[in-house]
């Protein structure tokens, strides 16, 4: 599945770049958010900071980089784990 | 390894901040032959489906009760501190439907079932004890509900830090609002429902707030009142006769 990624500020009081997530029809799946320092072993990872539809609940995963996210999360939304 | 006196001394400090104990059942409680066994960390003391013949008394250390999804995904239940028996239920539901294993090394001691029956039978008032435990069990689980269910993840890890607070100051083991708390924030995470991230700006805000300072494995509340208005947090549900604890 290929996504579409586009540059946001997020709101969260501390890790504010983030990237919108949107599937093949557009439609916003997932919010992104890039990891400062204070995380240990997860700084500069992306964390699922939203998901909707199938990305919606109580995991949260991080990924290493963008590309890892892209992977991840299309891989959910295929219905994989 | 046979009972050692000094280690049911934890399990009386425990019984003793829930009820007032007599002598001659402390003297009873001493009389139970432990088998003392180190664990280190993040090991299985007993696990789903086992069919245990004995229970745990957490001498020293920090363990925690939990289930593993079939996804792999870990719940944590309860966190278990010196003087607990985690798995006392084991006595009357004989196969265990979660796990109870080790955060960090643990000096535990086991109890013979057969052993805690017969304490039980010749000291009825010590059985209304452990069931009296049990209960605040159900309680202290009825407010990880409330938490899971309907309070911020903020006010949650207030919660649990006050919670801890009380419970070990019970047995003597905290010091000037600090005690030793050697969890990762993915534990935390584990049994709050969040995610290890959401965690770690979580434990942000209550330092920027300056309600708790946590160093290596030293956690101190610096505003005790402000922590448990954070937090919502009334010792009631712990059901403590120790009232210098509260």
């Amino acid at each position: 599945m290929s996504l579409t990624l586009r540059p946001v500020r997020v709101g969260t009081g501390s890790d504010e770049e983030g990237m919108l997530v949107f599937d093949e029809e557009q439609r916003l799946v997932a919010v992104l958010t890039h990891l400062g320092e204070n995380y240990d072993g997860a700084s500069g990872h992306w964390y699922l900071e939203a998901g909707f539809g199938r990305l919606d609940g109580p995991d949260h995963p991080t990924y290493a980089d963008l590309d890892a996210a892209r992977e991840g999360i299309s891989q959910r939304l295929a219905g994989g784990k | 390894m046979e009972g050692i006196h000094h280690h049911t001394a934890a399990l009386i400090r425990k019984l003793e901040s829930i009820a007032p104990l007599a002598p001659e059942e402390k003297a009873a409680l001493l009389r139970l032959p432990l088998r003392l066994k180190s664990v280190p960390a993040h090991q299985d003391i007993v696990s789903e489906g086992d069919r245990p013949c004995e229970s745990c008394l957490v001498v020293n250390g920090l363990a925690c009760r939990y289930i593993l999804t079939e996804e792999g995904k870990r719940q944590i239940l309860s966190f278990h501190i010196s003087g607990d028996i985690p798995d006392l239920q084991s006595l009357h539901l004989t196969t265990m439907d979660h796990s109870l294993g080790t955060l960090v090394p643990c000096q535990l001691a086991f109890i013979r079932h057969e052993d805690l029956h017969a304490l039980m039978r010749s000291h009825p008032r010590l059985g209304e004890l452990f069931w009296r435990d049990t209960l605040i069990d159900a309680a202290v689980f009825r407010q990880w509900i409330v938490g899971l269910g309907r309070r911020e993840a903020h006010s949650r890890i207030a919660h649990l830090l006050c919670e801890l607070l009380v419970r070990l100051r019970a047995v003597e083991l905290v010091e000037d609002h600090a005690f030793t708390l050697p969890i990762t924030q993915g534990e935390l995470a584990d049994a709050l429902g969040i995610s290890a991230v959401h965690a770690n700006r979580v434990l942000q805000d209550l330092r920027a707030e300056n309600l708790i300072t946590w160093r290596g494995d030293t956690l101190k509340v610096l505003d005790w009142q402000g922590l448990q208005r954070a937090g919502e947090f009334d010792p009631t549900y712990l059901h403590l006769v120790k009232k210098e604890a509260l």
